[in-house]
């Protein structure tokens, strides 16, 4: 009995001490974030996604500390379901969730450490998080978020001028796609045939490239443009 | 000659009351869509974009002036061929059946400009009704929702066109559904020459409109090769234009087919009119 009382202990601790590890790292990647108190920044979207045919569409993103975004965009943009909101915010809440390191792993040529995170709450939507941070800069460079209803979402990021506050020069999401099958009543082109496009198998992934310009960091923005 | 007759033409369709009755049906028409779509739109589209919904979201103003002039259309096309039969059916018939006819083929003109001026007057007519629609769509819609990207959904996906990229397939657009209407109109001209009745070209150019869409609709092998050549078919072509890259064979193809039933409509019509007996 106490030799597998000592063997689950001896088990239990390393685990401890690498979620502790885990999470100072993300202490450390959010204290980089938080010295943004707000900012503004131009941004170009460009959706590459199966069965929609769309153009890169230009909008400003307006931020503020703690989790107030707002896109103001002319035309439409696709975004991903879970957007780059979501994991600040989520990550802010130390509370919600334990993280481990898992491994490390070379990206855009950086050794990374890999960051598992595992929410505290079984039933919500978030199952789980992973995050590579570069240990040297503490940038994030890689996430990957599962979610029971939108699937698996990965983001690459890129770093330029605002490296020092971690803020990206480009995000590239990539996306599950479920099919999309469209009701022909509901299209109401039911004279149209198919394309023959439409007999090749569809891509299960697509991509939104985000890139951001022109960065306006602690400017002040009023609390109305998140209002509207 | 011939277009002091198509004038008289015009004159005698304005002085019909049945002839405004397709202005205020796509008045009304249009109105209620816009009255609908300005109080619900928004759950009609999130209705629509939920397939995409799940892994995607939406930035932006879905529902503008543009998506209404689209949603307008391809509600109302569908109907406005009625409405353009109404009129241009009994252009010859009509005549036939109040007995004017005879006095009209007593004018130092031929009986092939008497009929190419009501073609004419019917092809003016058509066109008002398509410039009515356009300005009630395109620029009541704009001027109630706002311009805006437009989002197109097609059986195969969707479609997302930029603001600036609109205006000239609308234009397109409307040049087509233009032609396919001016094939309604001479369809039901030529039918009216067969007949010496109002009502009878009218319910037979419905009629073929419905079998002709029937037959188009219906995945049946047996159909497949008459398909391509049936003018319903290449009716809803205007949407072509809302399509990305623009499928110009296709448009030119169905340009093509629909002019190709123009001709051999008022061919058949002149035929018939010039060897016809007129006895009313």
């Amino acid at each position: 009995m106490l030799r597998l009382l000592t063997l689950i202990f001896l088990g239990w601790m390393p685990l401890q001490l690498l979620a502790q590890d885990g999470t100072a790292q993300l202490q450390q990647l959010m204290a980089k974030w938080n010295l943004v108190k707000d900012y503004t920044v131009q941004v170009n979207i460009r959706s590459e996604i199966p069965l929609i045919k769309s153009f890169p569409v230009k909008a400003t993103l307006y931020f503020k500390q703690k989790d107030q975004f707002r896109m103001v965009s002319k035309g439409i943009a696709i975004l991903p379901k879970q957007n780059f909101n979501e994991l600040p915010k989520f990550l802010q809440q130390k509370d919600r969730y334990t993280a481990l390191i898992t491994g490390s792993e070379l990206i855009q040529n950086q050794k990374t450490t890999i960051i598992t995170v595992l929410p505290s709450d079984d039933s919500g939507d978030l199952v789980l998080l992973k995050v590579w941070i570069d240990s040297k800069t503490d940038l994030l460079l890689k996430s990957q978020t599962t979610t029971r209803s939108n699937g698996t979402i990965s983001a690459l990021y890129e770093y330029g001028s605002q490296r020092a506050v971690g803020l990206p020069d480009k995000m590239i999401f990539t996306v599950e796609v479920k099919k999309f099958k469209i009701p022909k009543g509901l299209a109401t082109d039911i004279n149209r045939s198919s394309s023959p496009d439409a007999a090749k198998p569809t891509p299960k992934n697509g991509k939104i490239t985000i890139s951001f310009a022109d960065y306006q960091i602690n400017k002040g923005i009023k609390d109305e443009i998140f209002r509207k | 000659m011939l277009w002091n007759s198509v004038y008289n033409e015009f004159i005698k369709i304005t002085a019909k009351p049945r002839s405004y009755l397709g202005l205020l049906a796509i008045t009304v028409l249009v109105g209620v869509i816009l009255f609908a779509l300005k109080v619900d739109g928004k759950s009609m589209i999130s209705f629509v974009t939920s397939s995409f919904e799940q892994t995607l979201s939406f930035e932006g103003e879905l529902l503008n002036g543009n998506l209404v002039a689209f949603i307008v259309l391809q509600m109302l096309i569908i109907h406005i061929p009625l409405l353009v039969a109404l009129v241009t059916g009994d252009l010859v018939s009509g005549e036939a059946a109040s007995g004017t006819i005879r006095m009209l083929l007593t004018k130092p003109i031929s009986r092939t400009q008497v009929l190419l001026s009501k073609f004419i007057a019917g092809a003016v007519y058509t066109l008002c009704l398509i410039i009515w629609l356009g300005i009630m769509a395109v620029i009541i819609g704009k001027l109630l929702f706002g311009n805006g990207d437009l989002m197109v959904l097609n059986s195969d996906g969707l479609v997302i066109l930029q603001e600036q990229d609109v205006n000239w397939r609308y234009l397109g657009g409307f040049a087509v559904a233009f032609l396919a209407l001016l094939t309604v109109s001479t369809l039901s001209i030529c039918l009216s020459c067969f007949s010496s009745n109002s009502i009878g070209p009218i319910v037979l150019t419905m009629a073929i409109i419905i079998l002709f869409t029937i037959i188009g609709t219906l995945d049946v092998q047996l159909f497949d090769s008459i398909r391509p050549y049936l003018f319903t078919t290449h009716m809803a072509s205007w949407r072509s234009f809302f399509e990305e890259p623009l499928p110009t064979a296709d448009i030119i193809k169905s340009v093509i087919i629909l002019l190709a039933h123009q001709v051999l409509l008022i061919g058949l019509a002149l035929y018939q009119f010039n060897k016809k007996d007129i006895t009313s």
